[in-house]
């Protein structure tokens, strides 16, 4: 049983870690081959993952109902629409459209979804300038740079400001592109040698938390 | 308790009326201010224009409806030039709920401007594994989708003709609202299979990108509704996003005033506290 929940999955990711890194630069017919069969399995496992997801939801919220958990309503209602658009969605093949004709599917999804992120994500707008208001102060002066640039940056990235302040445009151009750039740079080449440093971990069996706890 | 103080904790209601009439008002009575063109939006517009008739311009939809504000006019104004320049359309998306609305934004274009599906275009819908897809596409497009949105076997297909895998396409450009998107198609996509890639993306996101840009993997970035009201401008159709771009002027300044204004507030309450303090 060990060999099943330890070595097995080792070898299993140790193999086909080296495999993979090495195909990259093995521009060989039966290596690209490889790539592809393999490449569809990622496709066929990210399909299962939806269905994954969808049934770790009905579990959540069904155990939220059974128990009569605050704010057990919204539960309720999520599982009442998630299966009448499931039911609809079987319905019509899972098209928003049939010859230019919006279907029952697509009507819920054009005037359901569609406004209720659009409201989500715009709402922001609001709460974004109510806490500005409230928390950017220039309490130090690394504060009061970071309000500066954005002060300059927010006039930089509309007509009015390059119209008032004809040089916020080429200013902001030149945060974007020099100060922005550089230190995100530096930012990515840390993540990625952290990913690159992570990855020959996860290869060589030195990080094994992936395989899970449990008992051996 | 001090003006100053009373001001600093005004009632957040009045900032979101002040918020919500900065983006009216604009919309009822625009200005027209110009637009200045930015050299990433050049960069794909150039391209685009660069390309001859009948090259294959692969756009990936990866957005949700949330951010459908900023990506929607990108998506419809690189598509009218796209089609205004006979270029063959492969549309896509990586983000499930956003298959709707990139049927819907490909099919309004094309039939606006006479184009057969098929024939002229060809929109492959959504397949499950991000990246995976890319490699995927990148290996054999038909073993990635066998069959279009429209369960039209892929082979068949007009639009796809000499196209084989991603290296046979001219150039790809991916709307994204996050990751899934721009850095995947490069990292899976055009690193490997060695065709030109641009972005478009979200206002968040754009900074992000810039490091892309400036190495060029990527040869052009159109960053929020301000770059899809450049791209307006440059194919010379003005649309949603220009008629935006007033709001945008005016919201922007009404945060700036409001900064503004809480840093004098702010800054009046410590020099009064200091005073005090050295008087005690």
């Amino acid at each position: 049983m060990i060999f099943l929940r330890r070595q097995l999955p080792l070898l299993i990711t140790f193999v086909t870690g080296l495999l993979f890194a090495t195909q990259y630069y093995v521009p060989h017919p039966a290596s690209e081959r490889m790539l592809t069969e393999v490449t569809k399995w990622l496709q066929i496992i990210g399909g299962f993952a939806l269905v994954l997801g969808v049934t770790s939801l009905f579990h959540l919220h069904a155990v939220k109902i059974r128990r009569k958990e605050p704010g057990w309503g919204y539960s309720f209602v999520l599982y009442a629409v998630m299966l009448g658009t499931i039911a609809v969605g079987l319905w019509v093949n899972g098209k928003e459209t049939v010859n230019g004709t919006a279907t029952a599917f697509g009507w819920i999804y054009s005037n359901v979804m569609v406004p209720l992120q659009g409201t989500m994500f715009a709402i922001l707008a609001f709460f974004i300038a109510s806490a500005a208001y409230r928390s950017f102060r220039a309490r130090s002066r690394e504060a009061a740079v970071l309000l500066l640039a954005a002060v300059v940056v927010m006039m930089g990235r509309v007509p009015l400001g390059e119209y008032l302040v004809p040089l916020s445009g080429d200013i902001t151009q030149w945060i974007l592109n020099v100060l922005n750039a550089s230190v995100r740079r530096a930012i990515y080449i840390g993540v990625s040698l952290g990913a690159v440093a992570l990855s020959l971990k996860i290869i060589f069996g030195i990080e094994r938390a992936y395989l899970g706890g449990g008992k051996e | 308790m001090t003006f100053a103080e009373r001001m600093l904790r005004i009632d957040r209601r009045i900032i979101f009326l002040l918020i919500g009439l900065s983006t009216l008002l604009p919309l009822l009575y625009p200005v027209g201010l110009a637009i200045k063109i930015s050299p990433e939006v050049r960069g794909v517009h150039g391209y685009i224009e660069s390309l001859p008739e009948g090259s294959v311009f692969l756009l990936s939809l990866d957005f949700d409806p949330a951010s459908k504000p900023e990506l929607y006019p990108q998506a419809v104004a690189l598509l009218r030039h796209a089609f205004e320049k006979n270029l063959r359309v492969i549309g896509m998306t990586l983000w499930l709920p956003g298959t709707g609305m990139a049927d819907q934004v490909i099919t309004q274009v094309a039939r606006e401007r006479g184009k057969v599906n098929g024939k002229d275009y060809v929109f492959l819908g959504w397949s499950p594994g991000g990246s995976s897809v890319i490699i995927n596409m990148g290996q054999d497009l038909y073993k990635a989708f066998p069959s279009d949105y429209y369960n039209q076997p892929t082979k068949e297909l007009a639009a796809l003709n000499g196209v084989r895998s991603l290296r046979d396409v001219n150039y790809v450009v991916s709307l994204a609202a996050g990751t899934t998107g721009i850095e995947t198609w490069y990292v899976f996509g055009k690193d490997k299979y060695k065709f030109e890639l641009g972005g478009g993306c979200t206002g968040v996101i754009a900074p992000g990108l810039y490091p892309l840009l400036r190495s060029g993997q990527i040869n052009g970035l159109i960053g929020g509704l301000r770059g899809a009201a450049e791209y307006e401008v440059l194919i010379g159709q003005k649309g949603r996003a220009v008629a935006g771009m007033d709001a945008q002027s005016a919201t922007h300044f009404a945060i700036i005033a409001l900064v503004i204004l809480c840093n004098v507030f702010y800054l009046f309450i410590r020099t009064s506290r200091g005073q005090t303090g050295q008087r005690s």
